[in-house]
């Protein structure tokens, strides 16, 4: 029996400042493992509508790189062992600068840095900045890539990688298949700890990839739940993470 | 100019998610292949000629010259191509491309629609299925290119997110190509985005300054002391801008939208003192962003022109001063679309009007043995329900209503 782990995406000031730390103690308290916490931007194109629009909210509720900061810090004190994720875009971290922000975060003692649009070939200094401050850069990677690109990627990796487990963006369903599952077993196989996310929703695939992969990345579908369920954030993003791990 | 640069400067790039590398690969592969491919050039160059209608003149503007008293100004008229404005160049190119490549189907964005108007039309005369997207706020703004591209046969899908203009429709056909680049080619309207679009946006537009060397050559006995065009992410002023460009004269100057005023929103002018550098939508250059990176809105009364972002080359050649970028407010572009109007009987683009408002002001301040020469990348008639309301608003409006009575 495989180890099953999540790491919940969630963003920060939705639904609500308040209510969005509902969703993290939700999150806890149903069993999940990590912690993805992406900081909203006006334009993130490698994301579906679930997740756009609620950046689009959290950003309307004052949501700032230092509100994000001070959200952070109140999770670290709160779970000091729960393992914690920072996801963004590169418009962020380049305005900010690179290793301003780089130090920010390794001073927060988040444990990975996850920017999908600054790759190892237009990271602008983003993967040595990590490397100088100790902070561990989590790269993205996809099925159907070369080899040749896949270790350049690799390469720069820490312990742990994100494979996004189809092309799309996130929140469309994910069929799991040879493609998806056999990239996973090569970076396993090499010896990383695999995020698998885009498309997760169900109790079975989570339990499928768990054979392959460290973690499995749910996030669309916790938006989905905060929406609809705005009187009882708590409880029921703790029971789809219950379920999801069912 | 080199075909492919990636980066000018320090601007440019391929600063996207993974999963959109391999599409820009093979298109980076497909263009660099195609422009030294005979075949392909000569089949451009025919459609050129024969569908889009080109040369497109240029025409001398001897009343406005004689009234302003200073410089003479000249009109490239871009207007004059098939579908109404100079979008059709690119457009033109990249879907023969993606034939090419083997795509049969065409997404695109739009914000003035003209963009999407060109490339619908070109889908139409290639047998490409067309998708365009378009902010919610610009269809509202722009309804008859949305009526255009539609008897083309394009599903024009609108966009309900963001600020729901162009850079939100940008998001979404990005969102689309994601998952579809099988079979898809995304034809991204301007000279920016990830590499190659600004390298190939400008090729399939330096059509426009390669006739200008010799209509200049032909026609103009004057000294060219300024080219002007209008710059929202700049494929019209870079494709007129192209075969000067590593030359030192004449001044290149590119006008960008001054809206309301400077505050933020209500402008465009990335430039001209605002613009900050960014990453955003795949590429380095000058946004309006604020201190936390995140997109500012914009504003101008031209639907072209009020995207956040500028393309990397205008953004490089306007570090190095190769392009001096100035700005028109919507005021001074709707005088300069009267003026022309009036007295050349041209009716230029929102959009071009802003490049008309620069040039009146810099004739003024020059001889009549120099010549400035303004590209009118479009033509007016979109924009007629924007124009109506505020030069001749009741009798506008009594229209109006009669023609809702009879439908």
């Amino acid at each position: 029996m495989h180890k099953k782990r999540i790491m919940a995406h969630m963003i920060p000031y939705y639904p609500s400042p308040e209510a969005s730390y509902d969703v993290v103690r939700g999150l806890v308290d149903g069993g999940a493992w990590a912690l993805e916490v992406q900081f909203p931007f006006s334009d993130p194109t490698a994301d579906g509508p679930a997740i756009q629009g609620a950046c689009t909210t959290a950003l309307e509720n004052g949501f700032t790189v230092d509100k994000g900061i001070d959200f952070i810090k109140k999770i670290r004190k709160d779970y000091p062992k729960l393992p914690v994720f920072v996801m963004s875009y590169a418009s962020i971290p380049y305005r900010v600068g690179i290793p301003r922000f780089v130090s920010i975060m390794a001073e927060l003692g988040i444990n990975g840095l996850i920017i999908p649009d600054l790759p190892p070939d237009y990271d602008e200094g983003f993967y040595e900045e990590c490397i100088t401050r100790d902070l561990q850069p989590v790269p993205v990677v996809i099925p159907d890539m070369t080899e040749e690109r896949l270790s350049l990627i690799t390469d720069k990796a820490g312990e742990y990688i994100y494979a996004a487990l189809r092309k799309g963006i996130t929140g469309q369903h994910t069929e799991l298949g040879e493609d998806n599952i056999g990239l996973l077993s090569v970076l396993k196989n090499r010896g990383y700890k695999t995020l698998a996310g885009f498309g997760i929703d169900s109790p079975e695939q989570v339990a499928k990839l768990s054979r392959h992969a460290y973690a499995i990345v749910a996030g669309s579908v916790f938006v989905r739940i905060c929406k609809e369920n705005r009187d009882d954030i708590y409880g029921s993003v703790k029971k789809k993470v219950e379920y999801l791990l069912l | 100019m080199q075909l492919y640069n990636d980066f000018f400067g320090r601007f440019g790039g391929r600063y996207v998610a993974e999963v959109l590398r391999k599409p820009l690969d093979e298109l980076e592969q497909s263009f660099i292949a195609a422009m030294s491919n005979e075949g392909f050039l000569s089949e451009l160059e025919y459609l050129q000629k024969t569908y889009i209608g080109r040369p497109t003149p240029l025409m001398f503007a001897e009343n406005a010259s004689n009234i302003l008293g200073g410089s003479k100004i000249y009109i490239k008229m871009e207007g004059l191509a098939n579908t109404g404005a100079h979008k059709i160049n690119n457009a033109l190119g990249q879907a023969l491309l993606a034939k090419k490549m083997g795509k049969s189907r065409i997404i695109a964005e739009t914000g003035a629609g003209q963009h999407g108007v060109a490339t619908a039309s070109v889908c139409a005369r290639l047998g490409l299925d067309c998708t365009v997207y378009m902010g919610e706020v610009d269809m509202a703004r722009q309804r008859p290119n949305v009526y255009l591209m539609e008897m083309f046969g394009a599903q024009v899908v609108p966009v309900s997110s963001g600020s729901r203009t162009l850079k939100d429709a940008v998001n979404e056909a990005l969102r689309d190509w994601a998952s579809s680049w099988d079979t898809t080619h995304y034809l991204i309207g301007s000279a920016l985005g990830p590499s190659p679009f600004p390298d190939m946006v400008r090729e399939f537009q330096s059509v426009i300054g390669k006739e200008l060397v010799k209509q200049i050559e032909e026609n103009v006995k004057e000294d060219v002391e300024a080219l002007v065009a209008c710059v929202g992410g700049g494929s019209n002023s870079i494709g007129f801008f192209a075969p000067f460009i590593e030359q030192e004269r004449p001044a290149l100057v590119g006008v960008e939208a001054g809206g309301r005023g400077l505050g933020n929103g209500e402008h465009a002018a990335r430039m001209t003192g605002c613009g900050v550098e960014g990453i955003v939508q795949g590429y380095k250059s000058m946004f309006l962003l604020d201190s936390d990176g995140q997109v500012l809105p914009t504003h101008s009364i031209s639907a072209g022109l009020d995207y956040p972002g500028i393309g990397p080359q205008l953004a490089h050649l306007g570090e190095t001063g190769r392009v001096i970028f100035t700005r028109a407010t919507d005021k001074e572009a709707l005088e300069a679309l009267r003026f022309f109007a009036r007295h050349e009987g041209v009716i230029f683009a929102l959009e071009s009007a802003h490049a008309g408002a620069a040039a009146i002001k810099l004739a003024k301040e020059g001889s009549p043995d120099k010549a400035i020469i303004v590209n009118m990348s479009g033509r007016g008639d979109k924009d007629i329900f924007i124009t109506a309301k505020i030069i001749d608003g009741n009798r506008w409006r009594d229209f109006l209503l009669s023609e809702a009575g009879d439908a």
